[in-house]
């Protein structure tokens, strides 16, 4: 039989993993309600999963390649532009929804306990078919090119993993955020537009680091997704592997992480009180 | 098992009233430079130490007026807000009906909205899939399964919803006044799978208006008012301190009502006592119960009526019709006041608390001025030769009837 323990002086240290465990079915459940609903009564249904990520590489490569020469080295430019795009597209994706998620299920907070963070965790999975999808266009293109994928690509799953991790840090803290205040939901969309000048999605880093001091370089790699983006590409198309600053990125991966599970945790406290 | 299935210990819950705690950014800026933090806020304890306990297979009431803190109680139990101190210990699964259909997504399938229900109320996969067949068949809808639910009809949703909840079997069930939606059939039905649940040694917790309801179902009861508990014990002892707590106050033997002359038919005054003395709201059992109305009619009026309903522990004993017994008046009423009396037969009533509602209106208009619980009534025994076993107090019953017996010893 299970027992349950309510106390008003609960630690808020303890994150109650093994609660959360519990809950998994709702997890995918939920995950699988936001995949089933993003297609439903669509005509071309998951085919759009390929389509925009194509789309917006064609533009790309106009844009920046053929308009403002850009360079990249040996590795085509598409190529190059298709790995960052795949990677921003998915963090900005699951960063959107999960900041989204608590104010749009309200209705449920309201009525019904369950672990909530299950509902920030479960946009990160609907995201991994088309992040899947786009990472699958880019060896496409390489088989078009020609181009011989690197050995280093046996880390990929590992970058994935990281690429999860940090959208989830954002979104959750997002999420979060958004229920004390409402103006969160104006800056989400903000960052998912801004945050892509400032990620080397369609561009090499190296560009705007080699023109600003070390301070602003440092600044711009407090951005997670910079260095997950080199190091993506350093498994997929063995370029350089990332450079000192993206280990900024990395710790900067685990501290939004962990600091918003506990940020989380106090907030959750009072969802149903003020959402 | 464990004996205790709830064990509430010094539970308050506070709240904040004004804006703050769910403001702006900007107000939380503000706030951090000014030394008055809470200056728009007020602090107000929607519960305030709490201390009781449930045991395993008790059903137990909670009444009490709006805002005495039930609703937050429920909440409290059912985790989904927090108490601001004390403890809260719960053997058992807990579900509160107060969810039903909660999460069901109008795009996907009926199917679909089973797992989903049922994950969001603490099923897993495998206990869905182990009772889906179940499921399935309470809520009749298995043709429309693979349908998306936003093409179900209200009622199809509903017994879908209350399908899923059904059957989550939970050791411990929280009903929050579900009863006071949906149709007379599904009310029936929610009621008898409570008492099923009851009969299975669940604990229940009933929160409702509806005494009748309350009564049928607990064993026990905790009476709260203004977040406190001011009473806990036997249901009827409970049940009979809330009306008096309701009564008391200005429903009394009579009442002077605000009239308002601008409807077709206003109330002015009404009271009630013993037939043959005015103005005592306690009436020895086996006299005649009176009630007067005072009324002014604006003008003259067709299709116009008065009704008298008696209520005994929030029960309709009965209601009356002026226009039954003077069916001229229904045809016409001329402008003017009028006062109306009402007698209620000696005897009919059993011993206690009675409350009485009145109302104006004109058939296919509906009602003009309803007045709610506004005369109260006891009533009493002081006569020795009148303690007849089936008028006393406690021997259950609503009404005492002159009951022809026949006893023969062959």
């Amino acid at each position: 039989m299970t027992k349950v323990i309510i106390d008003a002086n609960q630690s808020i240290f303890k994150l109650n993993l093994r609660e959360l465990f519990s809950y998994k079915d709702l997890f995918y459940t939920l995950a699988y309600r936001d995949f089933k609903i993003k297609y439903a009564q669509t005509f071309l249904g998951i085919v759009w999963a390929f389509i925009q990520p194509a789309l917006t590489l064609m533009v790309f490569g106009l844009l920046f390649s053929r308009g403002l020469n850009i360079g990249t080295g040996e590795v085509p430019y598409l190529l190059y532009a298709g790995c960052g795009l795949a990677t921003w597209t998915y963090f900005a994706a699951v960063m959107g929804q999960a900041g989204n998620s608590i104010i749009a299920a309200q209705n449920i907070v309201q009525k019904i306990y369950f672990p909530r963070l299950i509902i920030p965790l479960s946009k990160a999975l609907v995201g991994l078919i088309d992040f899947a999808i786009a990472l699958g266009l880019v060896f496409i293109l390489a088989l078009f090119y020609k181009f011989k994928l690197s050995p280093n690509v046996v880390f990929l799953p590992f970058f994935i993993l990281l690429t999860i991790v940090s959208s989830l840090g954002v979104g959750i803290w997002l999420s979060a955020l958004s229920i004390r205040y409402r103006d969160f939901q104006q800056v989400i969309p903000f960052l998912v537009r801004f945050g892509m000048f400032f990620t080397p999605v369609a561009y090499p880093p190296d560009i705007i680091i080699k023109k600003i001091p070390q301070w602003g370089a440092i600044i711009y790699y407090l951005n997670p997704v910079a260095g997950l983006i080199e190091g993506v590409r350093w498994c997929v198309l063995g370029t350089s592997p990332p450079v000192f600053l993206s280990y900024i990125s990395f710790a900067m991966i685990f501290l939004l992480f962990v600091s918003s599970l506990f940020y989380f945790k106090k907030v959750e406290k009072v969802i149903a009180d003020i959402v | 098992m464990s004996e205790i299935a709830i064990d509430v210990q010094n539970l308050s819950k506070k709240y904040l009233i004004g804006n703050t705690a769910s403001g702006s950014l900007r107000e939380s800026i503000t706030n951090l430079f000014s030394k008055n933090k809470w200056s728009a806020t007020e602090e107000f304890w929607a519960l305030k130490d709490l201390t009781f306990d449930v045991k395993t297979g008790e059903a137990i009431g909670i009444i009490g007026k709006n805002g005495a803190g039930k609703s937050t109680l429920l909440k409290l139990l059912s985790r989904i807000t927090e108490p601001t101190t004390g403890r809260i210990e719960i053997n058992g699964r807990i579900s509160s009906l107060l969810e039903v259909g909660t999460g069901f997504h109008p795009e996907l399938t009926g199917r679909e909205n089973i797992y989903l229900n049922g994950t969001i109320l603490g099923m897993t996969r495998q206990e869905i899939n182990s009772k889906f067949d179940e499921i399935v068949d309470f809520s009749g809808v298995e043709k429309f399964l693979d349908t998306p639910v936003k093409r179900y009809s209200s009622g199809m949703k509903v017994r879908l919803a209350f399908a899923v909840a059904a059957h989550l079997e939970p050791e411990i069930l929280i009903i929050d006044e579900v009863l006071a939606v949906g149709d007379a059939e599904f009310q029936k039905k929610c009621l008898g799978k409570m008492e099923d649940v009851a009969g299975h040694g669940r604990t229940i917790f009933f929160v409702s208006h509806n005494m009748g309801a309350i009564n049928t179902l607990c064993h026990r009861g905790i009476l709260l008012q203004n977040g406190k508990m001011v009473y806990s014990g036997e249901t009827d002892e409970v049940i009979s301190r809330y009306l008096e707590q309701n009564y008391s106050g200005s429903h009394e033997g009579s009442v002077n009502f605000e009239p308002n002359f601008d409807h077709k038919i206003t109330m002015i005054k009404a009271s009630v006592s013993a037939e043959s003395k005015a103005g005592n709201d306690k009436i020895q059992a086996g006299e005649n119960v009176e009630i007067c109305v005072e009324y002014k009619v604006k003008q003259d009026l067709v299709g116009s009526n008065l009704s008298v309903s008696l209520f005994k522990e929030g029960i309709l004993i009965l209601r009356n019709w002026d226009t039954d017994k003077f069916p001229e008046y229904l045809e016409k009423r001329k402008g003017g006041t009028y006062t109306a009396k009402f007698v209620i037969p000696s005897s009919f009533l059993t011993l206690g608390q009675y409350s009485v509602s009145l109302a104006t209106g004109i058939i296919n208009q509906g009602p003009i001025e309803v007045k709610s619980d506004c005369l109260s009534f006891e009533i009493e025994n002081h006569y020795d030769d009148l303690s007849k076993t089936s008028n006393n107090k406690g021997k259950g019953g609503l009404v005492n009837l002159p009951i022809t017996w026949e006893i023969r010893n062959s």
